[in-house]
């Protein structure tokens, strides 16, 4: 396989941001490692220089052993068929913040705003980030790794045991068959 | 002079003429809307963080109730992202069985919204064929995979199990018989005077306004855009397969009924292909032992054409017995909230359901 188109792209990166870690995953996939700063001037590039009219969508994930939030930002090109995931790491604190980029992408209004919601991440320049889904919840972010949904739920709901005969015999059978 | 007064309407959540558990808060000026916000979180159940806590294996019975009217694209993207991360490979007959059944669930979608549509706008009989049409493409699913709404069949490394004996000869009559009703849609609904006057010129989308609000799927080619992940980011068996992209330029509601009309059609026609150059061989790689089964660390996103538009799974794993993280996203994030927010300004108050209907939204995508 050549990668043309990718390496291409990848060339057209590297051009702008010397820092930026670029790797093509497989065809039609590009990775793309960035500062956490740059993630607004290649946006911007990304939809204005490099033909990528459409961000896909904005995921988050936790990593909290290295007390770290990645950010990975999808963005698809129509003319050239290729996605682009951008990739920034920012700090894990209580209320991280971050650049939004609901300026030039209409869709990341929603994608940014769900992340806000689940994850606690700020972003500096949204100004529709008030609850969605969970409106009648104030605990903490519930996406985050260290809400841990079961401790949760013993703590905040009651239940009763429930343990008759009959089940204590199939659960007997049971350890037989083992 | 009288004085314009505003005043505030709350429709749904419970399916009041919108599609699923959703709720719309509009603000009017007599007939006229002239804000709209979206309220969603009543089907919200947490499968992403679910996700989290269980088995790769265990999520597949999860990942298919994300979207209730078409969950094959789930199963598809789930299944597909792990195979990316371990490097699994599918036999070509689980490539071709997996595209059937992604048609059929189109097929079955479609069917849906049409219903859907037709009832929004005050012609009733049109769900009740189209429900008892799905019903038949009901039946082929539980004779393929035992479930009728959720199929739970598509799994790494393939399909759950190959296709019953005489089951081609079935679908086949399913299709000449769906192909048979298509003109009678036709006079009932997609030639109806009453359909045309009430859908022309309605939720009007610029090709300019459906890129920067990121619409996908059969709303974004209404636009005139033929952006199809099937050609485009190609999977399965879509790469050896002969079918068109239909679009249309003028962008309203009637235009994205009609190209839903066309995808049907060519739907139809790519279960056919689907059917006849099925090739032999196996359905199903051997993966390890699902139990203990340890997918190597990694991270993958993979895109589904489904019947309301792209559908992703962002997949990570840290080499562990459950996934990292999964982030879905449905192909009514745009849709359901963005979209609809804006097309609904400046509508009247009688075409906000059509005019959700025609963006073929569907909340539970919205809420996972």
């Amino acid at each position: 396989m050549e990668y043309k188109t990718e390496n291409e792209i990848i060339k057209e990166i590297k051009k702008v941001f010397k820092q930026a870690k670029c790797s093509i995953k497989k065809e039609r996939r590009i990775e793309v490692i960035l500062n956490k700063r740059n993630i607004m001037e290649f946006a911007l590039r990304m939809q204005k220089n490099w033909d990528f009219p459409h961000l896909s969508a904005i995921s988050c994930v936790d990593w909290i052993d290295e007390k770290q939030f990645e950010l990975v930002y999808h963005f698809w090109s129509y003319n050239k068929k290729v996605l682009v995931s951008a990739k920034i790491r920012i700090p894990r604190e209580k209320e991280p913040h971050t650049d939004s980029i609901a300026s030039l992408w209409q869709p990341a209004k929603f994608f940014e705003r769900d992340i806000h919601e689940m994850f606690g991440v700020v972003f500096d320049g949204n100004n529709e980030l008030e609850k969605y889904i969970l409106t009648d919840w104030d605990g903490p972010p519930p996406m985050r790794k260290d809400f841990i949904t079961r401790e949760f739920a013993l703590n905040f709901y009651s239940y009763r045991e429930y343990n008759p005969e009959w089940l204590q015999e199939i659960i007997k059978q049971g350890d037989k068959n083992d | 002079m009288i004085e314009k007064r505003e005043y505030e309407l709350f429709i749904g959540p419970n399916h009041a003429g919108i599609s699923g558990n959703y709720s719309l808060h509009l603000t009017l000026e007599g007939d006229k809307i002239i804000k709209a916000k979206t309220d969603a979180g009543y089907l919200h159940r947490g499968f992403e963080k679910l996700m989290e806590e269980r088995l790769f294996i265990q999520n597949i019975a999860i990942v298919c109730r994300i979207c209730v009217p078409d969950p094959d694209p789930n199963e598809e993207n789930y299944a597909r992202a792990i195979e990316e991360i371990a490097g699994i490979e599918v036999p070509e007959r689980g490539k071709y069985i997996r595209t059937l059944v992604l048609e059929l669930a189109r097929l079955a979608s479609h069917l849906f919204t049409f219903g859907g549509h037709a009832g929004s706008i005050g012609l009733y009989s049109l769900p009740n064929w189209t429900v008892a049409d799905r019903d038949r493409i009901m039946e082929l699913f539980e004779e393929l995979t035992g479930g009728r709404v959720y199929h739970i069949f598509i799994l790494p490394g393939g399909v759950r199990r190959d296709i019953p004996k005489g089951f081609k000869k079935r679908v086949m009559e399913v299709m000449d018989y769906l192909e048979k009703r298509l003109p009678e849609y036709d006079d009932l609904f997609f030639e109806n005077a009453i359909f045309i006057k009430r859908s022309k010129g309605i939720g009007i989308m610029t090709p300019e306004q459906a890129i920067t609000w990121g619409a996908t799927g059969p709303n974004i080619r209404a636009c005139g855009i033929p952006a199809d992940i099937r050609k485009d980011d190609p999977y399965e068996a879509y790469p050896y397969i002969d079918f068109e992209i239909p679009t249309r330029t003028e962008g309203d509601a009637y235009a994205r009924a009609m190209v839903r009309r066309a995808e049907f059609v060519q739907s139809i026609n790519i279960v056919r292909q689907v059917i006849e150059n099925m090739p032999e061989g196996p359905v199903w790689n051997k993966i390890p032992n699902p139990l203990k089964w340890k997918v190597p660390a990694g991270d993958a996103y993979v895109r589904t054409e489904s019947s309301k538009g792209e559908f992703a799974y962002y997949l990570v794993s840290n080499g562990g017995q459950k996934p990292y993280r999964v982030h879905v996203r449905g192909a009514s994030v745009t849709h359901g909230v963005h979209i609809l927010e804006n097309l609904l300004v400046g509508a009247r108050i009688e075409d906000a359901s059509q005019i959700m209907f025609s963006l073929d939204a569907c909340p539970p995508e919205i809420d996972r």
